[in-house]
């Protein structure tokens, strides 16, 4: 009860445990939104990479899977699976007009439609008429707002309209960074000093491969870019390139295709009826299947991938059995969930290293909180060593007084911790406007949409993070009030009395 | 019937490497409803003596010293029991008051209770103990200052107030040290004739430490301490007491 009283007492009207409570105040603020931006940062980022990806793949390099639309057919119909798409991905270059404009890169064969059902392909296209200039685009310079509708259709089918033959051409869309032209300023959208868009061609160039893996040929061809992708994810937005899937099938020898005799002889003529001399034509043994390297699944609402992971697995294996020999092997292809691939893997792992290093240094850092609470009860003990001498006099025991100081200590860092956690909500909700603010009152950008490919901060705080850091709070004031407590408890009352 | 009687009390103190004893075997006995003055020169051991008796601190290990309260050894009492004893069956007076200065005059008071009854317990007696703080304040005149803090009373206001915490719970032992020794004669003689009155009124034994043979005179006995050793009161120096009363 007495503790009560006094912790009230000596709390009110003193500079100390205002301070301590600021230091508090402070500590806990610079973690949670530290913590809460990098996580939404993280968080955004997978975000936009697993649009990309799909939840699933299942996988099977060089080779391909023949008969994929099959699987694709018994995947879809299993209800954990919404949808599912078969891409092909291999290595290939890609050269711009431009001297000096080849590059590697990575390219993926989608099926516009069924890709956009898996991954959101659609909300991706960077090209794509907006309503709204962004906030800080005052003279609405951005292209966006005046590109047509159609654009978007094109970049969704891979295909676009050719006006010499007056047909749909396969074509290209290209990450956003791919080309090295594209700049995104400080309002946050793209300008372009060079865009691609709409007849400019790009040469790319893919080598088929044997089933071994030997390079059997090389396949080029002129592409028009239909329109470009960001997802955010910078190494996939830098050295990606969609191509319409049967463009790629083609020239990747891996379109359905019929096969001959082997021994066929090219210069065996024969006579037909009427006695004309023809060159014979060999005779179709087999028809090779078309085939791909991947297949993205999305997983259905509240499935989650590790779920759909293992059905399909489950479905592939029945689907070996069924083609019974004529497919990859069940045991060898590959089924991985998003996170599993290994780009997603090293990158994740990256950018969970760098906020774990973060953390800890902000944690180091409000260990000073702690700090600053043990120096002040320190003091404080020191200055109320004769109450505490009277207190024992009176009848209180080691045990209540260690609990005044303590509870002093919890006082303390649950009133700073509170305070922190509204300032953290505060300014991590209002992120943004405080963000431009600053950027035009004082030219401060923090976030520079130039780097970071998001024009808008992360403006979330997760609950559990928020209670994790207000429980630090509240313990690392309990740890610095400790030792003061239990030295106030030690104290020898007579000497305390005594003390002047 | 005694109260508590101490044998052979001794405590050393030690200073870098030397032991200064300042109670070298010291006697005492106090019947219930008595009032006994410890007399002495400054730095004989008074205020030493005093804080053993209370269980405020503990005499030499090894030196046969015994304190027993009502016939109980203060040294067989766990650290939890001398805390309650001091709690409800002592009451201590200081020469410097010994407020806590956060506290108002009234809570100063009622400090003991809050702390014998504990966080819930008290909720429930707040109403009972205030009424009791309240009464007592009131017997010794400070009705008008229930929710000053020390800071703003006069000396003898403090000092009042610490006696009413002292007697607050009603203890068997009030233990006085100097209790007028800060206050002019007259404030100091206003205490005194409060102590007094207590006496008379509930019996209230108690022990008073003081230097000044006038006051030691109102006491129903009288002890002195000499040399670490307790010397009956009536072997009073008549240089000693010339000197002081002069
Ligand atoms: N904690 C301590 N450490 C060392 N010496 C101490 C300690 N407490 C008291 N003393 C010494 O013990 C002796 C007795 O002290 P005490 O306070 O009991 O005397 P006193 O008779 O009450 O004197 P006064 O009349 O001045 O109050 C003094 O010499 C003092 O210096
Ligand atoms: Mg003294």
């Amino acid at each position: 009860m007495y503790q009560t009283l006094l912790t009230r007492r000596y709390l009110i009207g003193r500079v100390m445990p205002l301070l301590a409570i600021l230091a508090v105040v402070l500590c806990t603020a610079m973690v949670l939104i530290v913590w809460s931006v990098m996580a939404g940062f993280l968080n955004m980022l997978l975000a936009q990479g697993r649009a990309l990806m799909g939840d699933v793949v299942v996988n099977w390099p060089v080779e391909g899977i023949p008969y994929y639309q099959q699987l694709i057919e018994d995947l879809e119909n299993d209800p954990l699976c919404e949808a599912a798409a078969p891409t092909i991905e291999a290595p290939g270059l890609m050269a711009l007009p431009e001297p000096g404009g080849t590059r590697l890169v990575q390219i993926v064969g989608v099926d516009g439609p069924s890709y956009d059902r898996v991954t959101n392909f659609n909300e991706l296209l960077w090209w794509q008429p907006i309503d709204e200039a962004l906030p800080k685009d005052t003279d609405e310079r951005d292209l966006r707002l005046r590109v047509p509708e159609q654009m978007r259709t094109e970049g969704l089918t891979l295909r676009e309209f050719d006006p010499e033959t007056e047909e749909l051409r396969s074509a290209v869309v290209t990450g956003v960074w791919v080309s090295g032209f594209n700049r995104r300023n400080r309002a946050g959208f793209i300008d372009s000093y060079y865009t691609f868009f709409p007849t400019e061609e790009v040469t790319v160039s893919v080598l088929p491969l044997s089933d071994r893996g030997a390079v059997i040929d090389v396949a080029a061809r002129r592409f028009p870019v239909a329109n470009e992708f960001q997802t955010g994810l910078y190494d996939a937005d830098a050295n990606s390139v969609l191509i319409e899937l049967g463009a790629l099938q083609e020239m990747l020898h891996m379109d359905a295709a019929e096969r001959i005799e082997d021994d066929f002889d090219y210069l065996a003529v024969t006579e037909d009826d009427d006695g004309e001399e023809n060159f014979a034509q060999p005779t179709v043994v087999a028809e090779d299947p078309a085939r791909v390297t991947s297949i993205l699944l999305r997983a259905a609402e509240g499935v989650t991938p590790a779920q759909l992971r293992d059905r399909a697995k489950a479905i592939y294996a029945e689907f070996d059995m069924k083609m019974d020999g004529e497919v990859p092997p069940s045991d060898f292809v590959k089924v991985e969930t998003w996170e599993e691939r290994p780009a997603v893997r090293t990158f994740i792992g990256a950018v969970k290293k760098e906020m774990a290093l973060l953390l800890s240094l902000f944690g180091f850092i409000s260990m000073t909180a702690a700090f600053l609470v043990c120096a002040i009860f320190w003091a404080m003990v020191s200055e109320k060593t004769r109450d505490i001498g009277i207190l024992r006099a009176v009848g209180a025991s080691k045990g209540g007084v260690a609990w005044l100081f303590l509870r002093y200590g919890l006082v303390i860092g649950f009133v700073g911790s509170m305070f922190g956690l509204a300032v953290s909500y505060a300014i991590v909700l209002n992120i943004n406007p405080i963000h431009e603010w600053l950027g035009q009152a004082l030219g401060i950008y923090v976030w520079d949409p130039e780097i970071y490919h998001f024009t808008r901060i992360p403006s979330e705080i997760e609950p559990l993070k928020a209670s994790y850091v207000f429980i630090g709070g509240v313990l690392f004031s309990l740890i610095g009030a400790a030792i003061p407590a239990i030295n106030a408890s030690r104290l020898d009352p007579v000497r305390a009395l005594r003390f002047e | 019937m005694t109260l508590i009687s101490a044998h052979n009390l001794t405590k050393t103190y030690r200073l870098g490497r030397v032991d200064v004893p300042v109670l070298r075997g010291v006697d005492v006995n106090v019947e219930r409803g008595e009032w006994l003055a410890v007399l002495g020169a400054s730095g004989s051991g008074k205020s030493t003596l005093l804080h053993l008796l209370g269980g405020l601190d503990r005499p030499d290990k090894g030196s046969g010293s015994t304190i027993e309260f009502e016939g109980r050894s203060l040294a067989d009492m766990s650290a939890r029991e001398l805390d309650r004893h001091r709690n409800t069956r002592v009451g201590f007076v200081f020469q410097f008051y010994h407020l806590l200065p956060e506290l108002t005059v009234l809570e100063n008071t009622a400090l003991g209770s809050m702390i014998r009854y504990g966080r819930i317990g008290y909720r429930m007696k707040a109403g009972e103990v205030r009424k009791r703080a309240n009464e007592i304040l009131t017997e010794f005149g400070l009705e008008h200052r229930l929710r000053h803090r020390p800071a703003e009373l006069s000396g003898g206001e403090r000092q009042r107030t610490a006696l009413a915490r002292a007697l607050m719970n009603a203890p068997d032992l009030l233990l006085a040290d100097e209790p007028t020794g800060n206050l002019d004669r007259k404030t100091g003689d206003r205490i005194l004739e409060s102590i007094e009155r207590f006496h008379k009124e509930h019996g209230q034994t108690i022990i008073m430490v003081t230097h000044d043979p006038l006051i030691a005179e109102r006491a129903d006995r009288c002890i002195r301490l000499v040399d670490g050793l307790a010397v009956d009161g009536a072997d009073v120096d008549a240089e000693d007491h010339v000197a002081l009363s002069s």
